[in-house]
């Protein structure tokens, strides 16, 4: 068994061929999970029963499973049904793409709006107290107060969920998606060589990684330049 | 009722798929928190190649799609495998470790390099002034370290260990593509028969739902336990 | 010095406070003039920090009246931003939103509560920072300041919103020894202007030289109230005595 240098230099641009389509698929996810989550910590901060306890059975579900069986609930289980077949949203569930996505975002909804729970929740209670002293109402405390904070706040725990939803992008090879780990597993099929591909792959997701975690870095320290918190 | 009518005949694979799932959570448990161990004092000795060895594996692991792994072993080591059996027999055409094997150490690993930040964490995060305290008393410091060290550090790490518990329980799922018989397998193989995957895998969610909240309470029951001497009257 | 002929300023008429089972305020009457500068002290725990903390309704009492300026302190929010337009607090830990800098602080509340104009508020802004002797801080960040200058920021934050009453919690408390003075100064120039001031604090020397009347809280009720010279040097009741003499 031989270790095929030269593979894996022809492999990584059909590797490659899958990176648009694993962005795609990543921040769009990201970007729909972020508008989600803001919905659901404005819904379970609010105090109101019939918006709180929504959410929690929302978040124990979509934390509670594995996400690689919401997105085949979602791609092989909802064509079942006749209504999802004729509604407007069809052209969304009939793609795989859609189905990844919409998979995806609900998913990552779920994790980051606890993690922006938690930054809230991390905010001073003094300060909150100074802004109602000096007459702030509470949307306002909210918009100038607790978000900024808050925000900062989450970045660690925001950056780390970031990386498990690039990760979890490979998921969607397994409904017939061609990202790069779509494009690796059918060059691996093709050549039987497992070694040479897939670790090019991962190489290729480790670097990604990296550059992520850098951009969140800084990211967090631009925001604490003159913070103590 | 009709709708769980379809289940008939596949209750019982469905429980032995929800034992296969125990069975790989188990198994990949134990290697996990070994994992983590070994890493996290990887970390922390003065043993340089030990250090950067630690922090490669938790690079390598942390930054890498838990579905890449399971294949990865799975068709690397079946690769490596029949290469190696087909030196004895040439007519062996394809030799693999069985799936189970193969899924549990990828996410062993996979949690594992999570694991091992966690404990290095814990590790870390015990007060020095208590140690030193317990060393001034004149106490041993092997006793120290159990005593004082490692109850501290088990209270620190219990939140995050729990989350890397429904990690590992959750990643079972992935292991499915590579053929092992839990529940996720055994609802593909239930829907090409039925027709009727909306359901089929609705089942696999709730099994999973169970799993993670039995594992969500017994971490709270454990951590109230671990804590139960901070809190106040 | 009282002056009877007018209405107090603020009232407190057998004010309740409970935390669950635990009575945090009993039966609390307190009546203060405009202009009065009152200190309140007791041991920790006593209720001095709730009972002015109901003042400005950051808590809320159970039972009993709580009236500002004229207006009943109720579970009306017209009635709570009222008072609170009339009333400016300055907290133990500062709590000036770091996110922002100084003179960011001292507007924010200006421009959303009052919808002041920009240049305006800015102007205010430094017209009191330059009332607490630091006006060339302004474009710097809290944690750029010492704790000394972060309580005088604090100070004007509230001062800008042109409150007739000034509630201080303990506001020397987190502060260096030799950044405690710097603070007082201010806070003895702002009752030698006459404002109201009802300040939570251990520092006695501030209590003999600016209060008009101390109040002795303890395990929720006022003990005594009593001018300066008469407290300290001629407490009636025994816990007072005891509280004096673990303290000085």
């Amino acid at each position: 068994m031989t270790f095929d240098f030269m593979l894996i230099f022809d492999s990584i641009p059909r590797i490659l061929t899958g990176i648009g389509m694993t962005f795609q698929l990543l921040f769009l996810s990201v970007f729909f999970a972020l508008i989600l989550a803001v919905i659901l910590l404005l819904m379970r901060i609010s105090g109101k029963w019939y918006l709180v306890i929504p959410n929690m059975i929302y978040v124990y579900i979509f934390r509670g499973t594995p996400i690689l069986v919401q997105i085949f609930i979602i791609y092989h289980g909802f064509p079942q049904f006749d209504f999802i077949r004729h509604s407007f949203l069809w052209p969304i569930f009939r793609d795989p793409f859609g189905c990844a996505v919409v998979a995806l975002a609900l998913n990552d909804s779920a994790y980051v709006s606890e993690i922006l729970r938690g930054g809230v929740l991390g905010v001073k209670k003094e300060l909150l107290e100074a802004g109602a002293a000096l007459g702030m109402k509470p949307y306002q405390r909210f918009i100038h107060i607790t978000a900024p904070i808050g925000i900062r706040l989450s970045i660690p725990a925001y950056s780390n969920d970031f990386i498990s939803m690039c990760k979890a992008t490979a998921l969607a090879s397994t409904i017939t998606l061609l990202d790069m780990m779509g494009a690796a597993r059918a060059i691996v099929s093709e050549t039987f060589a497992p070694y040479e591909i897939f670790i090019s792959v991962a190489i290729i997701y480790l670097i990604l990684t990296w550059v992520y975690q850098k951009s969140f870095g800084l990211l967090e320290k631009r925001m604490s330049r003159y913070v103590t918190q | 009722m009709s709708v769980l009518g379809v289940l008939d005949g596949w209750w019982d694979d469905y429980f032995w798929g929800s034992v296969v799932v125990l069975e790989v959570f188990l198994v990949a448990l134990v290697m996990m928190v070994l994992l983590g161990l070994i890493g996290s004092a990887a970390k922390l000795s003065n043993n340089r190649i030990a250090q950067k060895l630690a922090n490669a594996y938790t690079i390598v692991f942390r930054g890498t799609p838990e579905i890449l792994v399971v294949l990865l072993f799975y068709f690397g080591s079946g690769v490596t495998l029949t290469a190696f059996v087909q030196i004895f027999d040439p007519t062996v055409k394809f030799y693999d470790i069985p799936p189970f094997w193969a899924g549990s150490i990828a996410i062993a690993l996979i949690v594992g390099s999570y694991a091992t930040e966690t404990f290095r964490g814990a590790f870390l995060g015990v007060e020095v002034a208590q140690i030193e305290a317990a060393r001034a008393l004149g106490i041993s410091n092997f006793r120290t370290f159990i005593h004082v060290r490692v109850p501290e550090m088990w209270r620190l790490a219990l939140p995050s260990f729990g989350n890397h518990m429904l990690s590992l329980i959750k990643d079972t799922a992935i292991i499915s593509i590579i053929g092992l018989n839990e529940t996720l397998y055994v609802a593909e193989q239930a829907t090409g028969t039925t027709n009727k995957p909306f359901i089929m895998f609705m089942v696999v969610g709730l099994i999973y739902l169970s799993f993670s909240t039995v594992i969500t309470l017994a971490v709270m029951v454990l951590e109230k336990s671990a804590n139960k001497h901070l809190r106040s009257v | 010095m009282t002056n009877d002929i007018q209405e107090p300023i603020i009232r407190l008429e057998g004010v309740n406070k409970f935390f669950g089972e635990f009575q945090a305020l009993t039966n609390i009457n307190l009546s203060i003039n405009k202009g009065e500068k009152i200190v309140v002290c007791g041991p920790s725990g006593s209720g001095k920090s709730t009972m002015i903390r109901c003042i400005n309704r950051l808590e809320e009492h159970d039972s009993g009246k709580i009236i500002v300026s004229g207006r009943e302190l109720t579970g009306d929010d017209k009635d709570i931003d009222a008072v609170r337009s009339e009333v400016g607090m300055v907290f133990q830990s500062f709590a000036l939103f770091p996110h922002m800098t100084v003179i960011k602080n001292l507007m924010l509340a200006q421009q959303l509560v009052r919808k002041t104009k920009k240049e305006q508020a800015r102007a205010i802004a430094m017209k009191y920072l330059e009332r607490v002797r630091i006006p060339e801080q302004a474009e710097k960040y809290p944690i750029q300041l010492s704790g000394g200058q972060q309580q005088r920021v604090a100070i004007a934050r509230a001062l800008c919103m042109n409150p007739e009453i000034m509630l201080f919690d303990e506001p020397t408390s987190a502060l260096d020894p030799e950044m405690i003075n710097e603070v007082l100064d201010v806070m003895t120039d702002l009752a030698n202007e006459g404002m109201t001031m009802i300040c939570v604090t251990h520092e006695m020397g501030f209590a003999r030289s600016v209060a008009d009347s101390v109040v002795f809280m303890d395990r929720g009720e006022i003990v005594e109230t009593a001018k300066p010279e008469e407290f300290f040097e001629n407490p009636k009741s025994e816990r007072t005595k005891l509280f004096l003499s673990q303290i000085i």
